[in-house]
């Protein structure tokens, strides 16, 4: 990150704002999971089963000795129910094994920076082309990524004003993928006011709503926020990084101010400063072959190609495998080679010395 | 952001990725991905890529110009077209070029096999309507009248 980059307002008059510092925070992927888990959660409503479903008889245990289960079984007479299991959860028309209850713990607690961390990596996550294109909107088009808009924009009170920009900034592409991707919902949530499903637009933030919001909230898919409530939901919808996020200038140029930057204080956010990564680059090629790396590595030795699949040689039989495997083989048998030879040459001499003298020979065979 | 990191972030969730085959290899439907694996090397969102497909204009050529910055989108984009009636051999040598120039030379042999791919694809289209349509032929009582749509 040796020169920042700058991002051009699309309109007429070309104006470039700095990034600012929150786009290059770090994106920790399974912070901002983790997060968005616990905060989907906040949203239920309380459900439980009746409390008497299942109790509503007087049934009692008829005990051993009748030759039948010691469950508890419904009296009297002169009825199908009379005599039939009640209570249990294997029973029929029994309770249920732990019924729920509407003291279950539905929310969730995070903490407020772990909250923070993970709507900042999200943001840092939708400046990034990449990131964008892998979440599935089209931006194939549009001229860069953040996209910010001219403050105008803010003001349009019409959906017809708020078409014709989408389409000059060739993003409309993604409003038409939502539309196309209205399917009906499958199962019981027909019922429930969730009949469709669709995916999911860009999302728009804004500053001031001078109407912004009237204008855009009939797109489909298309979300709208303000800046200062930037919502994990809305940023990485399903845990899932690289939001389509259209800034208007003046929401982007807020932005140091709402989050801060790695040394300057939030002004909205008390105390925070924006996390730093652990580590300043992360290219790791970058960093190997740097120079402060490469000065003090060892020259790369003579490049070893190495067949595969070859036979395999016994060293214990084939001697060039052995010497090449332990150079010492190699002087060792020579040495053991010229000891035996020398061995053989002494003991010839030997041989000659031994025989006996002539004194000795004519002493011995005297007559 | 460096490569690396965004491809750990996209290797696992993305919206291009086709596991069908079970047990088998992962795909990926990016338009820039040459052999539509799903790895680092081929990922045509990541890193720069070479964007090989068919158009009616000819084979078009996608690339990323290597000076532009990393937030450009469209305007970092080159676009080339090699022309419908150029011989392969010199289809081959203009992705090539890209290889020679530095621009990607590990994917060399990915792009020259792509383009031969939707060379071939087109030559057996062309076969496919050139061969000739058999008439039906006349039979019985209705040999001698002439045939029907021509008068």
């Amino acid at each position: 990150m040796a020169s920042r980059p700058t991002v051009s307002v699309q309109s007429k008059s070309s104006t470039s704002l700095s990034y600012p510092a929150v786009l290059h925070a770090p994106i920790r992927l399974d912070v901002v999971q983790q997060v968005h888990k616990s905060i989907a959660k906040n949203k239920r409503q309380a459900y439980a089963v009746s409390v008497k479903a299942g109790h509503q008889t007087s049934a009692e245990s008829w005990g051993t000795g009748r030759a039948v289960a010691r469950i508890p079984r419904v009296g009297g007479g002169g009825t199908h129910r009379s005599g039939q299991a009640a209570f249990g959860n294997m029973c029929r028309g029994g309770r249920m094994f732990a019924p729920t209850k509407i003291w279950r713990k539905w929310h969730v607690k995070v903490n407020q920076n772990q909250r923070r961390f993970a709507v900042v990596s999200a943001l840092a996550a939708s400046a990034l082309p990449a990131l964008v294109l892998a979440r599935g909107h089209r931006i194939e088009e549009i001229a860069e990524v953040p996209l910010v808009i001219a403050n105008n924009a803010e003001g349009f009170t019409k959906t017809k004003e708020a078409v014709a920009l989408l389409k000059a900034l060739h993003a409309y592409n993604d409003v038409v993928k939502v539309s196309n991707s209205r399917k009906l919902r499958a199962g019981k949530g027909k019922l429930r006011n969730r009949r469709h499903r669709q995916r999911r637009g860009p999302l728009v933030v804004y500053n001031e709503d001078n109407g912004i919001v009237k204008a855009f909230r009939n797109l489909p898919g298309v979300e709208l926020a303000q800046v200062t409530r930037l919502n994990l939901l809305q940023l990485a919808p399903g845990g899932h990084l690289g939001r389509f996020v259209i800034w208007t200038e003046g929401a982007f140029s807020r932005l140091d101010e709402v989050f801060g930057t790695t040394e300057k204080v939030s002004l909205l956010k008390k105390d925070y400063l924006l996390p730093s990564a652990k580590i300043t680059n992360s290219d790791i090629t970058r960093v190997i072959n740097s120079d402060e790396i490469q000065s003090v590595v060892r020259p790369a030795g003579p490049r070893v190609q190495k067949r595969p699949w070859t036979q395999h040689k016994n060293p214990l039989v084939n001697t060039g495998v052995l010497f090449r495997l332990n150079p010492y083989a190699k002087t060792a048998r020579r040495q053991e080679l010229l000891g035996q030879e020398r061995l053989k040459k002494k003991g010839k001499k030997k041989v000659k010395g031994t025989s006996a003298g002539e004194i000795f020979k004519k002493t011995l065979l005297a007559p | 952001m460096s490569v690396d990191l965004q491809w750990l972030l996209i290797r696992n969730t993305n919206s291009y990725l086709v596991k069908r085959v079970p047990e088998g290899p992962i795909f990926s439907k990016e338009p820039g991905n040459l052999r539509n694996l799903h790895s680092l090397k081929y990922s045509g969102v990541v890193d720069k890529s070479i964007a090989i497909q068919d158009s009616s204009a000819g084979i078009s050529i996608v690339t990323r110009k290597t000076k532009a910055a990393s937030n450009q989108v469209v305007s970092a984009q080159n676009k080339t077209t090699i022309r419908p009636n150029s011989s392969n051999r010199r289809s081959y040598g203009i992705v090539a070029q890209l290889a020679k120039r530095g621009y990607r030379s590990d994917l060399r042999a990915a792009a020259v096999a792509r383009v031969s791919a939707l060379l071939s694809a087109r030559k057996k289209k062309e076969t496919i309507n050139a061969r000739p349509v058999r008439e039906k032929k006349v039979r019985g009582s209705k040999k001698g009248k002439a045939p029907k749509g021509l008068d």
